[in-house]
């Protein structure tokens, strides 16, 4: 009897693990910057990633009628064109810190979630004068 | 300056009572002389006095604008009106932790009042010691918001600008404080009965402080997730966010020991999981402080890091390995008398325990893993929506089914008359999803509906079965007999009516997450947008001018429902303008407007965010049923037996 119950036990507590690792594998979202996804772009095909990087210069086109945003994030190595349906948030502007979470499709990035990372603190650097690693340092301080 | 000193003052004796009162306990076990435990609570009340004196210090120094006080300083500002100065209070780490003081000194007099023997007491009061004595010790020498600036600014940059947009904030933190601190009364009784090995009367001792509890924890979520709604402007309530996972595991875990606890106190069984289970819902009140305040993930919540994180970590490891070496000691001892029948009401109860303890390991595993993955790879990741509900649909579904079949069979062991009512159950579950499929709803949807009335026909039964047979019975009026039994039994009425909530949250999660339409578009002033068969018209944009904060503030009329106005707010202190959403409630489907972006040269147009989502007015009606509900349990039985604490316990 109460093996009967112990082992029913132990399928639904499997069926469980199996769930949960099976998600995880799934829905995890990986963070990169532009360079580190072009080390490796096969790892990131069909998942979900949050693309973090800098706004590059001049690359920003918005058509407030049709809510198209295109523009180009950038680590100072690698440049990434990102399309975004809906409206860019107040800061967003050129050099300006950027996550935007979605998928790639190709060698563009679709969007669907963009978010600012501003830092209170921060001067925004001459024309292209960084590096991942200060991109990364920015981003990681910024809210 | 004055503030400061006397806050610093207050705060040294509280300090001192409470390790007076430490003492005093230790000294009540060693002599078994109940002065002593006279004396532990006397210190008890003076360090609740002197943490409240603290309190008022903080919140003088706060609303006289007082920026010699660093607190005052780095989180306040003078344009403030004057409920954000008092709630800048607990809107950072320092005056959080202050406030979380207050409310455990407070608990510990509580409780303490109702100690007499020196046994139990003497422990119980000795574990509250400490754990206050932990909160006053971090306020005074690590986190001490009373520090006095030597040149002080002339104002400060204000609280985050989020926490400032809706009044809700100021009342969540204080509802999940009264929350997080009532566990830690059923904990010290837990730790006292381990140490003097009285296995059986803690459970009942503490039952009202774990209700109360739960019920402060219950009304926090929901007041986080309406938060979240009515502010973020996203157009959800709840995202799986790191921080809603830490006030959501404790919940999980006090739910399961809410239910074993019945079970002990029924029939004296599963002391074991009690014991565990208290242990963990209590750890996890410091596992989600931990996780929210040491800056290990990003949040609201996630002030500057600090050296707190590591201290609340050992904490909470200190917690775990005191109560789980406690139950390792005396587990021979505790071990069950007599057997569990599964198809029985403890069966089924132990059972819905396990889902919820499964569920708070499943929020545990998702809120951890981006830690592991980096720790081991480098990679940064985040465990994202998908995961948690791929986990909570099954489960939640196995919850609802526990949740309606655990009421309706008796303790011990299933008999046949309930087989009648469970058929029943199984046609309205059969026949709800039918219908539901019929409509043209998901799967899923189909089966909560199905559930739905798997529970009300439960509910219904309990409810009204008595009533109708005692009526037949005796001839008297049926509606007059339920109210009778109603107004006798009203906590066994009040269980019910906390499963009713939780029957009409689930309706609600369920149509709300499956049907959702969202949907952007920029509109020129007067222009006309057909959507969901309304009519959507901006009729102005105006500027509002307020002390602290500017406001954009568009006139949005949708057709039969009036004119909303969403805004987005310009604060002093941020340079990000923060969406105030405007969301109209029907019965049916809510409305919710963002202001996405203006026209800020001539204001001639403006992009709204619309986003129609069903039932949401039904997830704010659930709360009010449960906490209804729980109000119903806590309710004094009438007329109790003058002074009689024995009569009222063994009446319940």
């Amino acid at each position: 009897m109460r093996a009967k119950y112990l082992i029913g036990f132990l399928i639904i507590l499997a069926a469980i693990g199996y769930l949960a690792w099976g998600g995880l594998g799934k829905s995890l979202v990986y963070y990169v910057l532009p360079s580190e996804y072009a080390d490796n772009p096969a790892k990131y095909a069909g998942k979900r990633v949050r693309l973090g990087g800098l706004v590059k210069q001049g690359s920003v086109h918005f058509n407030p009628k049709t809510l198209e945003l295109k523009f180009v994030v950038t680590d100072g190595v690698v440049d990434i064109p990102v399309e975004h349906t809906g409206t860019p948030p107040e800061l967003f502007k050129d050099n300006q810190g950027v996550v935007v979470e979605g998928h790639f499709e190709g060698n563009v990035f679709k969007g669907d979630n963009l978010l600012i990372k501003h830092s209170e603190s921060y001067q925004a650097p001459r024309k292209g004068e960084y590096t991942p690693d200060e991109v990364r340092k920015l981003l990681k301080e910024a809210k | 300056m004055i503030p400061a000193a006397v806050g610093d003052v207050s705060l040294v004796v509280a300090v001192l009572f409470s390790l007076l009162g430490l003492l005093a306990a230790v000294a009540a076990w060693y002599s078994r002389d109940a002065r002593y435990i006279q004396m532990a609570k006397r210190a008890a009340l003076v360090s609740f006095l002197g943490t409240l004196a603290a309190f008022a210090a903080l919140e003088w120094a706060l609303l006289s604008d007082d920026f010699s006080v660093i607190y005052v300083a780095s989180n306040s500002t003078r344009a403030n009106p004057t409920w954000v100065k008092f709630a800048t209070l607990w809107a950072a780490l320092e005056g959080s932790i202050l406030l979380w003081a207050l409310f455990q000194t407070l608990y510990t007099w509580l409780a303490g009042r109702r100690m007499r023997d020196y046994w139990i007491s003497p422990v119980a009061l000795g574990t509250l010691f400490v754990i206050q004595l932990f909160f006053l010790v971090n306020v005074l020498f690590v986190i001490n918001p009373f520090i006095v600036l030597p040149h002080p600014p002339s104002d400060g940059p204000g609280p985050n600008p989020l926490l400032q947009n809706h009044w809700m904030m100021a009342v969540h933190p204080i509802l999940m404080y009264l929350g997080f601190v009532g566990l830690s009364v059923p904990f010290a009784y837990a730790i006292a009965a381990m140490w003097t090995r009285r296995y059986q009367t803690w459970v009942t001792e503490t039952k009202w402080w774990l209700i109360i509890a739960w019920g402060f924890l219950t009304a926090a979520i929901y007041a986080g997730g309406w938060w979240s709604y009515e502010v973020l402007g996203w157009g959800g309530y709840w995202g799986w966010d790191p921080v809603e996972n830490a006030s959501f595991i404790p919940w999980l875990l006090a739910t399961a020991f809410l239910h074993t606890a019945m079970v002990q106190e029924r029939r004296g069984l599963f002391r074991t999981w009690n014991f565990a289970l208290v242990t963990l819902a209590f750890a996890a009140t410091v596992f989600g402080t931990f996780l929210t305040r040491s800056g290990v993930i990003e949040s609201v919540h996630a002030f500057a890091g600090g050296p707190v994180g590591p201290i609340f970590l050992s904490f909470l490891l200190v917690i775990l390995a005191v109560g789980f070496g406690l139950l390792g000691r005396v587990s021979s001892e505790v071990r069950d008398v007599g057997a569990v029948q599964p198809l029985s009401r403890e069966g089924l109860l132990l059972f819905g325990a396990l889902v919820l303890v499964t569920m708070a390991f499943v929020v545990i595993l998702g809120t951890l893993f981006p830690l592991l993955v980096e720790a081991f790879n480098g990679a940064k990741v985040s465990v994202g929506a998908p995961f948690f509900n791929q986990l909570f649909v099954p489960l939640g579904y196995l919850l609802l089914l526990l949740m309606g079949l655990g009421p309706v069979l008796p303790w011990r062991r299933a008999e046949p008359e309930t087989l009648r009512v469970v058929v029943w159950m199984a046609i309205a579950l059969v026949l709800g999803t039918a219908l539901g499929l019929v409509v043209g709803w998901t799967l899923w949807v189909s089966l909560t509906v199905g559930f739905v009335l798997f529970n009300l026909v439960a509910l219904g039964w309990l409810s009204f079965g008595p009533a109708l047979r005692r009526a037949r019975a005796t001839g008297a009026s049926p509606l007059k007999t339920f109210f009778s039994q109603f107004a006798h039994s009203h906590r066994r009425f009040g269980g019910y009516t906390v499963h009713l909530g939780v029957i009409v949250a689930a309706l609600a999660i369920s149509f709300s997450q499956s049907y959702r339409l969202d949907v952007q578009k920029t509109l020129d002033i007067g222009q006309k947008w057909n959507v969901v068969g309304r009519d959507i018209v901006v009729h102005k944009l105006r500027l509002v001018r307020e002390p602290y904060r500017d406001s954009v503030v568009a006139d949005v009329e949708v057709s039969g429902l009036g004119v909303a106005h969403p805004r987005l707010n310009y604060y002093r202190s941020s340079q990000t303008p923060f969406a105030s959403p405007a969301v109209t409630y029907t019965w049916l489907k809510d409305y919710y407007l963002v202001l996405q972006a203006f026209d800020q040269e001539k204001g001639s147009w403006v992009t709204l965010r619309l986003v129609v989502t069903p039932l949401v007015l039904w997830l704010w009606i659930s709360a009010g049923i449960i906490i209804f509900g729980t109000l119903l349990i806590l309710w004094p039985t009438a007329a109790p037996v003058a002074g009689s604490e024995v009569s009222r316990e063994a009446a319940i």
